[in-house]
């Protein structure tokens, strides 16, 4: 125990020294003045060593740069107050209040030690929550998975991830994706980014990955694609359309994603964005005789296949 | 915090961030701060006892920090390179934004001053993580429908509903006393006593189009009846994510019978129709027969029109 309390101590004081520095701290500056370095000098350089990868593990970042251009060029060490310290700008009790709320959805989910260890740090500012009033306010991020944590660690890191993925028809494919995005939508996680094999954004279900997820350094320069909104069920995305005829006071669920809607009398036309064939195909047959699709073309004889399989297997 | 962090540096940890929040809180009891930081007491006197022994180089009275706490309150003085708090982690920055996208989903929309304070956070938060990460939570709910019925369930009072019913394709109104709130495979449910149908129902909280308290007899007294499961067979013709999910089929083969259940008849029907060529529906032979037919009048439709 006291050789732990020492290490503690030794990083906490050489945390204090990196950050009280206005220029960088040679290895042996750090050495000689530090307590806690003590041993042989390769004893010392180890301990160094490790003390700096544990300070990084804590989300410190420590800058390397040169201690003195002039006169040498061995390498210094400081941390920059500007990394180190929290900087939200000034914090009303209402946002401290809104922010405790956004921690307390992760209650027992994932996210819920992070949350909750972003509240601590939040704390220290010292502005008291002023409790406000969401009538009812109880959200929850429910069916959270466990996966989250590796993922949002690969975002930050622009790093891959290397999953086992299900396709549409039940073949378990390997994907190598730089994730960029992270969404929850009707109890589904989602996690989009750049799919290496095709070089554009794809978008999975996180409950369609197969097994575990693995995360690969990535070494090489990454840029976020600006053009990239994550809202695709948004019509404007969506390159063709389909004409649909829906029994009045039926078809709610396909009504649901229609763009326009005209009135026809007994029946109304309405215009729905085609993401998939497939999709639309198994929407349309769920509504059985309250929806008749026009066109387009394709779209119309891949149910008219299917309405014939459905006769043929069930005769 | 990541999970993978060791005992020991977790501690440091809790060290650096001691050091801020004594800084606003000077004065506090020992036991207060142990509860804050979610350790003992004796856990909490050790951390201090620690934290005395650190300071700036030179070691000195002069340089170390000045901790009180022999009282059973604490006090700190000369630790101004530590005052300040932290910065978030990257995951920290992701699961309050994320959580900031669910409470923004469930404030009213007359509160535009919540509204704009929720935004404001997210881009100093978003700023702070420094990539363009995108994260989003869309609340299966509407705000106003949430409000609606927590305040029903906590009230203990009624409510009319207007429910889509997906396997009716029905849009029913409802009065219904509300029983309690849960979650179920990402998805919650309200569980309710339903006086339109005489008994208690569940109604997943996303497909209720709107809600509106209102008075309901106070007498729930109906016998709670079981609905008899429809056990039926279905065959897989060729291999579909889409028909694994629909009909839960964890381990799916081929040209196999696989017997499965559902309470609605409706849902096995509509269920094997949006399947489409993929499944086979061989038992009850009536559903079946009635599959049939219903298909041929929709086909005799594409072709005559």
């Amino acid at each position: 125990m006291p050789t732990v309390s020492r290490k503690i101590e030794r990083l906490i004081n050489l945390t204090i020294a990196l950050l009280a520095t206005k220029r960088y701290l040679t290895k042996s500056e750090i050495f000689r003045t530090v307590e806690g370095y003590e041993g042989s000098a390769e004893t010392k350089e180890r301990m160094f060593e490790r003390d700096k990868e544990d300070l990084r593990s804590l989300g410190i970042t420590i800058d390397v740069g040169s201690f003195d251009p002039l006169f040498n060029d061995e390498a210094g060490y400081r941390i920059r107050s500007e990394s180190y310290q929290l900087d939200l700008g000034d914090i009303t009790p209402t946002e401290m209040s809104l922010l405790s709320l956004a921690a307390d959805a992760w209650q027992g989910a994932a996210f819920a030690e992070q949350a909750q260890s972003a509240i601590l740090k939040l704390s220290s500012i010292g502005v008291p929550a002023d409790p406000i009033d969401i009538p009812g306010f109880s959200p929850k991020l429910s069916n959270s998975s466990k996966d989250l944590e590796t993922i949002s660690g690969a975002i930050g890191g622009s790093d891959y991830l290397i999953f086992d993925y299900l396709s549409p028809s039940l073949l378990s494919e390997r994907r190598e994706v730089i994730p960029i995005a992270l969404s929850n939508k009707s109890g589904f996680w989602y996690v989009s980014g750049v799919d290496k094999a095709v070089q554009e954004v794809r978008t999975f279900r996180l409950d369609r990955v197969q097994g575990a997820i693995t995360v690969l350094k990535n070494k090489e320069d990454f840029e976020f694609p600006t053009d990239f909104e994550l809202d695709q069920t948004d019509a404007s995305s969506a390159i063709r359309f389909a004409i649909i005829d829906v029994r009045k006071g039926k078809g709610h669920a396909i009504r649901a994603l229609a763009t326009s809607v005209t009135d026809l009398g007994e029946w109304d036309q309405i215009k729905v964005p085609i993401y998939t064939i497939e999709y639309l195909t198994a929407q349309i047959l769920w509504h059985g005789d309250d929806v008749f699709v026009h066109e387009p073309v394709d779209l119309r004889e891949n149910v008219v296949q299917q309405l014939e399989a459905l006769v043929v297997n069930h005769e | 915090m990541s999970k993978n962090v060791s005992a020991p540096l977790l501690r440091t940890a809790r060290l650096l961030d001691l050091v801020p929040f004594l800084n606003t809180h000077q004065g506090i009891a020992l036991k207060d701060l142990a509860a804050h930081f979610d350790v003992t007491p004796t856990q909490m006197s050790a951390d201090l006892m620690t934290l005395w022994m650190c300071g700036l180089p030179g070691y000195t009275p002069l340089e170390l920090m000045d901790l009180e706490f022999e009282s059973g309150f604490v006090t700190i003085r000369n630790a101004p390179t530590l005052a300040k708090p932290r910065t978030i982690t990257f995951q920290e920055g992701v699961a309050l934004l994320l959580g900031l996208d669910l409470v923004a989903a469930s404030i009213p929309e007359n509160r535009i001053d919540l509204l704009t304070s929720v935004q404001s956070l997210r881009e100093r938060l978003t700023r702070i993580l420094g990539v363009p990460v995108r994260l989003s939570v869309v609340a299966a709910a509407s705000g106003a429908v949430w409000t609606t019925i927590s305040q029903a369930v906590t009230a203990h009072s009624g409510l009319e509903i207007h429910y889509h019913s997906l396997y009716k394709d029905q849009i029913s109104q409802r009065s219904v006393m509300p029983v309690d709130l849960y979650d179920s495979n990402g998805h919650q449910y309200m569980r309710a006593f339903c006086f339109t149908a005489n008994d208690y129902r569940e109604f997943r909280v996303d497909r209720i189009t709107s809600a509106t308290s209102a008075a309901v007899p106070a007498d729930l007294s109906a016998e709670s009846t079981n609905p008899e499961k429809i056990r039926f067979r279905i065959t897989v013709n060729n291999r579909s994510r889409d028909v694994a999910e629909r009909f839960a089929i964890s381990d799916m083969a081929l040209e196999t019978e696989i017997e499965l259940s559902s309470y609605s008849r409706q849902w096995i029907e509509r269920s094997v129709m949006a399947s489409g060529a993929t499944v086979t529906l061989n038992s009850p032979v009536e559903i079946r027969s009635e599959l049939a037919k219903r298909a041929q009048l929709m086909l005799n439709r594409y072709k005559g029109a």
